[in-house]
């Protein structure tokens, strides 16, 4: 075959455009690269042989529009969902999992706009909970946020790219993004439900436990939490001083903030008796931060922000990371060892969960 | 119209085309000005101010 057909959608048409590009893998990528349509790593040329392939795995019409993708509000179809999907080098039955992220992005509670055209680091991440992710092989285990594992890698990826090349957030355009993170090429997992202690994260957010889910959360980035306590009350204290830091959009904005606790850890909250609730009202209460600590520019910012929640706020207020305990999430993921993670978020920003609903 | 800062104009002037209204008058302030004596902002709001009433003057708002 001397050349192969590849489709590409464009923000002015709602069906994707077809056109023939060489049968070469180099000069396929040079032109994705040429034109932006990429995230930097190498792609896997989107022929029409493996969209058709990954569209086999939904119900919904090609042309059905899953979102308008701030900030530049192309259409999201289910072609280009696959499209990119396939670019990103997804198994074709992972599709239904990237168009439930996408929906879940496009909710107004999520803040898409904000997240995507923002100075800020966020990126979004991805939790694929419930057999959905067994079928697929996310990895909630050894290593979940690194590298390694193909789905968490190319679901991640897939959704990040439906994001840049239907919302048009490329970097420096609409894409502010003062640096950016690592996260924003991929930041995929799923729990490790077997060794959470409590109900997963998407039984907790009111889905049925049989169910499959896509959450999709505006996180900052990733910080590690590396403590050998083995005492509830020491663990809760070291989590809520790690939660406490000035610059930080949660108490600015009051946020929403993530944990991703240790089967470790969590079985030793649970071994204290507490429940997933507990756990998190004792994390909001002991993360209550001085406003003393913020710059002084910043707690004009928190008084901007927060100052209807809070009434007057002075240097001696006592600052909650987020409106009400119950905005603190936390889920059950990695591998042994005594690592869990801070996950802090957007700010302004509420994660959404979509149900992986059109599996065939 | 719309008002934003240098930081932003690439982004105001790509979502304005996006939403069907490419022609959107934006006044426009230089960024960063965080860092600015109050005085200098004052400056700069003023010029802000002079630059709307222009655009809407014109007819262009």
């Amino acid at each position: 075959m001397s050349s192969s057909r590849v489709e590409q959608g464009r923000s002015a048409e709602e069906r994707a455009a077809l056109f023939e590009a060489p049968d070469d893998s180099d000069a396929i990528n040079r032109l994705y690269r040429e034109r932006r349509w990429g995230d930097g790593l190498p792609i896997v040329p989107p022929t029409v042989e493996r969209v058709g392939r990954m569209l086999a795995h939904t119900r919904r019409p090609p042309g059905d529009i899953v979102a308008r993708v701030a900030p530049g509000f192309g259409a999201a179809t289910v072609e280009r969902i696959a499209i990119n999907s396939v670019m990103a080098g997804c198994d074709p039955e992972a599709l239904p999992a990237v168009i439930a992220a996408i929906e879940a992005a496009d909710a107004a509670q999520f803040n898409l706009q904000g997240i995507q055209a923002t100075t800020n680091s966020v990126a979004v991440w991805v939790i694929i909970n419930g057999p959905a992710a067994r079928q697929l092989g996310v990895n909630g285990t050894f290593n979940c946020l690194g590298q390694g594992t193909w789905a968490n890698a190319t679901i991640g990826r897939a959704v990040r790219l439906v994001l840049q090349n239907c919302g048009g957030a490329l970097p420096g355009e609409m894409d502010r993004a003062t640096h950016g993170q690592p996260g924003k090429y991929t930041f995929c997992c799923t729990e490790n439900e077997e060794a959470n202690p409590w109900e997963p994260l998407h039984v907790e957010r009111g889905f049925p436990r049989d169910s499959s889910t896509a959450t999709v959360v505006g996180a900052e980035g990733t910080m590690n939490m590396n403590t050998h306590a083995k005492d509830a009350p020491q663990l809760l204290r070291a989590f809520a001083e790690t939660l406490q830091h000035p610059p930080s959009n949660e108490y600015t904005h009051g946020g929403e903030p993530w944990l991703i606790l240790s089967p470790e850890h969590a079985e030793i909250l649970k071994s204290a008796g507490l429940t997933k609730a507990e756990v998190k009202r004792q994390l909001w209460e002991l993360s209550k931060m001085p406003a003393r600590r913020m710059t002084d520019k910043d707690l004009m910012r928190v008084h901007d922000s927060r100052s209807k929640e809070l009434g007057t706020i002075g240097p001696d207020t006592l600052l909650p990371i987020s409106p009400r305990p119950e905005d603190i999430w936390i889920v059950v993921a990695g591998g042994p060892g005594t690592h869990s993670v801070y996950v802090p978020c957007f700010g302004n920003s509420r994660a959404v969960t979509r149900e992986i609903a059109d599996k065939k | 119209m719309t008002v934003c800062s240098t930081a932003f104009l690439t982004l105001g002037r790509a979502q304005a085309k996006a939403l069907g209204n490419p022609a959107l008058p934006i006044a426009v302030i230089a960024h960063p000005f965080g860092l600015r004596k109050r005085n200098e902002v004052r400056e700069l709001a003023e010029q802000c101010v002079r630059d709307i009433v222009k655009l809407v003057s014109e007819g262009k708002a």
